[in-house]
Order: C-alpha cells, then sequence, then structure tokens
C-alpha cells in the first residue's frame, strides 16, 4: 500500500462515519462538530488528489468561516432544548433529501467523467502549481459562473442587510 | 513500503523535537510574559524560584499537573475534555508549516528547520489557527454555564470579523511574492522587507493577531472585570492550564513568525553571525514582534464588544482591501 492510498481510505471511512454521525446525533452540538469533521476530512481527500489549494481553502473558507456562524447560532440553543427531535419533517425530507442525492450524484459522476479533458494533466500541475491552475480555469472558462455566483452572493448580501435593518428600526420606535 | 516507513519515522522525529521544543519555549514565554508584565508595572515579577525566577515555569507546570482536576456534574464530559484539546493542537498544528530558516548543513547532514514546506502554507496556517477557535466556542457551551458560554460567543462573533480582514491583510505579500508557501515569500524579500508598500496590512495583521490570540485590548471572551474568566471558569488543573498555553502563548509565538515572514524579511539578514546568522535574525525579529504584542497586551484597556466587531468591519476591512489596491499599484510601477 502507498501512502496516498493509506491516507485516501482513512480520510474516506472517516468522512463518511463523521457525515453519519451529522445526521443521527440528537445533540446538535455534536451534529456541529462531526459536521466540521466532514469538512476537514474532506479536505484531507483533496490533499491526497493533489489538490493542495481546493484543500487548503476547504478548511479555512468551510471548516471554519462557514461552520463558525453555525456554532455561534447553534451554540446559543440551551443544552436540554438542544436535545430535542421532531419526527413530522421526516415525511418530506426523505424525497427531496433523495431528490438531492440524485442530482448530487450525477454532478460528480459527470464530473468524474470530464475530468481528463482539460489542459491541466498531473504533469502540468506539478509544473505550473495549484494556485496558477485554478486562477487560470477560473478567469477563463469559468468566469461566467464566477460572476454569476459573486452576483448571486451580492444579492444575498443586500438582503441581509435590509432584513437587519428593519428590525432595528422596529426596535428605535418601540 | 521500506521508503514509507522511512519517511513516516523521519517525519515523526522531526514533529516530536518541534513539539517538545515549543512546550519548553512555551513554558519560558510565561516566564518572559511574567517579567515583563512586572516590569511593565514596576514590580520584579517572578525572583524566588532559582535565578529570578528562573524555575518559576518548571514550578508552575508542575503545580498545575498535580493539582485536583475538577469536573463540574452539569457539563458535557465528552465535550469539556474535547474542547481544551481542540484549543490546544490545532495550534501546535500551524508548527508543520512555519519554515525557521533556511536549510543549513551541519555535520554533513541537511538539517531543514521546518516540517514541510507546502506550496499553500499561508492558508493551512490560517485554517488552523482559526480551527483552534473551536476549543473556545465548544468550551463554552459545554460548561453548561451563563459566563463561559457568553465568552465563547464572543469569541466566536470576534473570530468572525477579523478573520476576514486577516486573511485580505496577508494578499499583499503574497501577490509581491506570487507564491502562497511560506519559505517562497522569505526568498522574494531578499532586495526590500515586504513591509514597505504593506504598512497598512501590516497593521491590519497586527490587531488580527491580538483579535485571533484574544491578547488584552481584544480579551472579552475572558474579560474578568465582566465574566469572572470566561470561557474557562469551569475548567481547573492542566486542562484549563492548557488554553493560555495554546492561545496566549503558542499561537501569538507562531502568528508572530507568520507576520516577521510576510513583512520583515524572515531570516534574511547580513551574515554576521557566522552559518546561524539566518537563525539569530529570525529569532530576534520574532522575540521583537513577540515583545511588541506582551508591551500592548499589558498596556492597554479593554475594547468592548461592540467596539472590536465595528473596528473589524468599518475600519480594517477596508484597511487591508486599500492594501492591496496600493501594493499592486507598486506591482505596477516597480515590478
Amino acid at each position: 500500500m502507498e501512502l496516498t492510498q493509506i491516507a485516501f481510505w482513512t480520510f474516506s471511512t472517516l468522512a463518511v462515519l463523521s457525515a453519519i454521525g451529522t445526521i443521527f446525533f440528537r445533540n446538535l452540538v455534536y451534529t456541529v462538530l462531526s459536521l466540521i469533521s466532514t469538512l476537514i476530512m474532506v479536505s484531507g481527500l483533496f490533499f491526497t488528489m493533489g489538490a493542495e489549494l481546493v484543500g487548503a481553502l476547504q478548511l479555512l473558507i468551510y471548516a471554519v468561516a462557514i461552520v463558525v456562524f453555525y456554532v455561534l447560532v447553534i451554540s446559543t440553543v440551551p443544552e436540554f432544548k438542544g436535545k430535542a427531535v421532531d419526527p413530522k419533517y421526516m415525511l418530506l425530507s426523505i424525497p427531496v433529501g433523495f431528490l438531492i442525492f440524485l442530482e448530487l450524484a450525477y454532478v460528480s459522476i459527470y464530473g468524474v467523467w470530464q475530468s481528463n479533458t482539460g489542459i491541466f494533466s498531473p504533469e502540468v500541475i506539478e509544473k505550473i502549481g495549484n494556485a496558477k491552475a485554478v486562477g487560470t480555469m477560473l478567469f477563463t472558462k469559468y468566469l461566467f459562473p464566477f460572476e454569476v455566483a459573486s452576483l448571486i452572493l451580492l444579492v444575498a448580501m443586500i438582503g441581509a442587510i435590509i432584513i437587519g435593518r428593519k428590525e432595528e428600526k422596529q426596535e428605535a420606535q418601540g | 513500503m521500506e521508503e514509507l516507513i522511512l519517511t513516516s519515522i523521519a517525519i515523526g522525529i522531526k514533529s516530536v523535537i518541534f513539539i517538545i521544543g515549543m512546550f519548553l519555549l512555551a513554558a519560558y514565554l510565561t516566564w518572559i510574559e511574567r517579567k515583563f508584565a512586572g516590569h511593565v508595572q514596576q514590580r520584579p515579577g517572578p525572583l524566588h524560584v532559582g535565578w529570578h525566577g528562573l524555575l518559576q515555569p518548571i514550578a508552575d507546570a508542575l503545580k498545575v499537573l498535580t493539582k485536583e482536576d475538577i469536573v463540574p456534574s452539569g457539563v458535557d464530559k465528552v465535550l469539556f475534555y474535547l474542547a481544551s484539546l481542540l484549543a490546544f493542537v490545532p495550534a501546535i498544528m500551524i508548527l508543520a508549516v512555519v519554515p525557521f530558516g533556511q536549510p543549513v548543513n551541519l555535520f554533513g547532514f541537511e538539517i531543514k528547520p521546518y516540517i514541510t514546506d507546502l506550496n499553500v502554507g499561508l492558508i493551512l496556517a490560517l485554517a488552523f489557527g482559526s480551527i483552534s477557535i473551536y476549543g473556545v466556542i465548544f468550551a463554552g457551551w459545554a460548561s453548561n454555564s451563563k459566563y463561559p458560554m457568553i465568552g465563547g460567543l464572543r469569541k466566536a462573533a470576534v473570530l468572525i470579523g477579523y478573520e476576514v480582514a486577516l486573511g485580505f491583510a496577508m494578499v499583499g505579500p503574497i501577490m509581491q511574492a506570487g507564491t502562497f508557501s511560506l519559505k517562497g515569500i522569505v526568498e522574494a524579500q531578499q532586495g526590500l522587507w515586504f513591509i514597505i508598500p504593506n504598512i497598512l496590512g501590516f497593521v491590519v495583521i497586527l490587531f488580527a493577531i491580538l483579535a485571533e490570540t484574544g491578547r488584552t485590548p481584544f480579551d472579552v471572551q475572558e474579560a474578568e472585570a465582566e465574566l469572572v474568566s470566561g470561557y474557562n471558569t469551569e475548567y481547573s488543573a492542566m486542562k484549563f492550564g492548557l488554553f493560555p498555553l495554546a492561545e496566549w502563548y503558542i499561537a501569538t509565538f507562531v502568528l508572530s513568525a507568520i507576520a516577521v515572514i510576510l513583512f520583515f524579511g524572515g531570516w534574511n539578514g547580513p551574515h554576521i553571525f557566522g552559518p546561524i546568522s539566518p537563525f539569530v535574525w529570525f529569532f530576534l525579529k520574532l522575540a521583537m514582534m513577540f515583545m511588541f504584542f506582551l508591551w500592548v497586551h499589558w498596556t492597554l484597556p479593554r475594547y468592548r464588544v461592540d467596539q472590536i466587531t465595528e473596528l473589524a468591519w468599518k475600519v480594517m476591512l477596508p484597511l487591508s482591501l486599500l492594501n492591496i489596491l496600493v501594493v499592486a499599484i507598486w506591482i505596477m510601477i516597480f515590478g
């Protein structure tokens, strides 16, 4: 067994285990903790595949920056309330979850199918480095999706500011 | 297979040396801090154990290790134990990507004073530094008590603001060096240190490091005057000891190293100390940086929470963006 292979099996096993934990833990904070674990393991998988930049960004942006917001919200829930379980949403969430799973599976398989057609073979990436490869792709081939994504984020940000503002005004009046 | 085992053993030994070195160093950083704080406040600091209190850290370590370890009955036990490790382990993991000098030839062996030289070292250092914040937040939640909870939430709010500013402020040196590798950034500064066009970024990073490590103008997470002792109120013995060790000493030390690497040319300097001059220069600069943080810590009063977040979003973030613009213009003119 090679090192990358051992690392792959370790990371993927732990990722699947902690993903299961994310779904089945009844304590909200444990759920977040295993979500963090899942994200860290996925970033480890990126490292084993040689995508260091994506792995490091996954760690920095998802495992830290985004989940800190979740933790900030969830940890305000007191411990005894954090354990409550409500099964009435199960009926709706199972088919919707299955549909999302199908979509993700399609996208992943399609991505694997397409992955070897670009100009960035592993040898080229070794030579020019990860950051340059990602940057080149992002600002040439995927420029339009990139800009659309930033537009969506901008809309979300303005929306959040407007919602936040309204509450403040009401408080000032009352 | 054989090669794999050999590399694992080599990296393992190196990591153990780094970790033990860091532990000893952190112990003596507490002595330096107590001496420094003493003299700032016009008192001598530790004096009685050893020459000028030189054995004080060892006495302190023994005291902390042999104290009764109390776990309150209301806490979430798993998370309570996990939190102190979660604060400590990522802080020490930053050492994996921080280089302390160039490779040197000693007795025919090439000794590299760093564990790995990854191409994404800087991002990883930033990420590990931030993961250790979870220790503080979960410690606050697991304690199941009001003051630790408020402390943990404050820390999360502070982190969210300064993480963004810290990331943007690091973009300037990265743009000039053209690499994320910390070693590469030092090698790019052989002519002029990056502090020259990046002065705004440096100011932002000073604030961000103080905020990330919870040193005084930003120590709202433990604010003794309001929150008893903040997130670590319920902790005792070594579990309590790990928090300041991780945050105040290891994280501050390693982040000072990163600041020196980014802005003050790392180990670059005139070769006046013979073959060890890179180490001497690096540790001199590092000590200056660390002392600067101590100086700020023991001089200034604490900010309010709303002042901290306002400063992060309304001053630090625009400043770091302005820094990117300045550096871009600098690169356009001077190449």
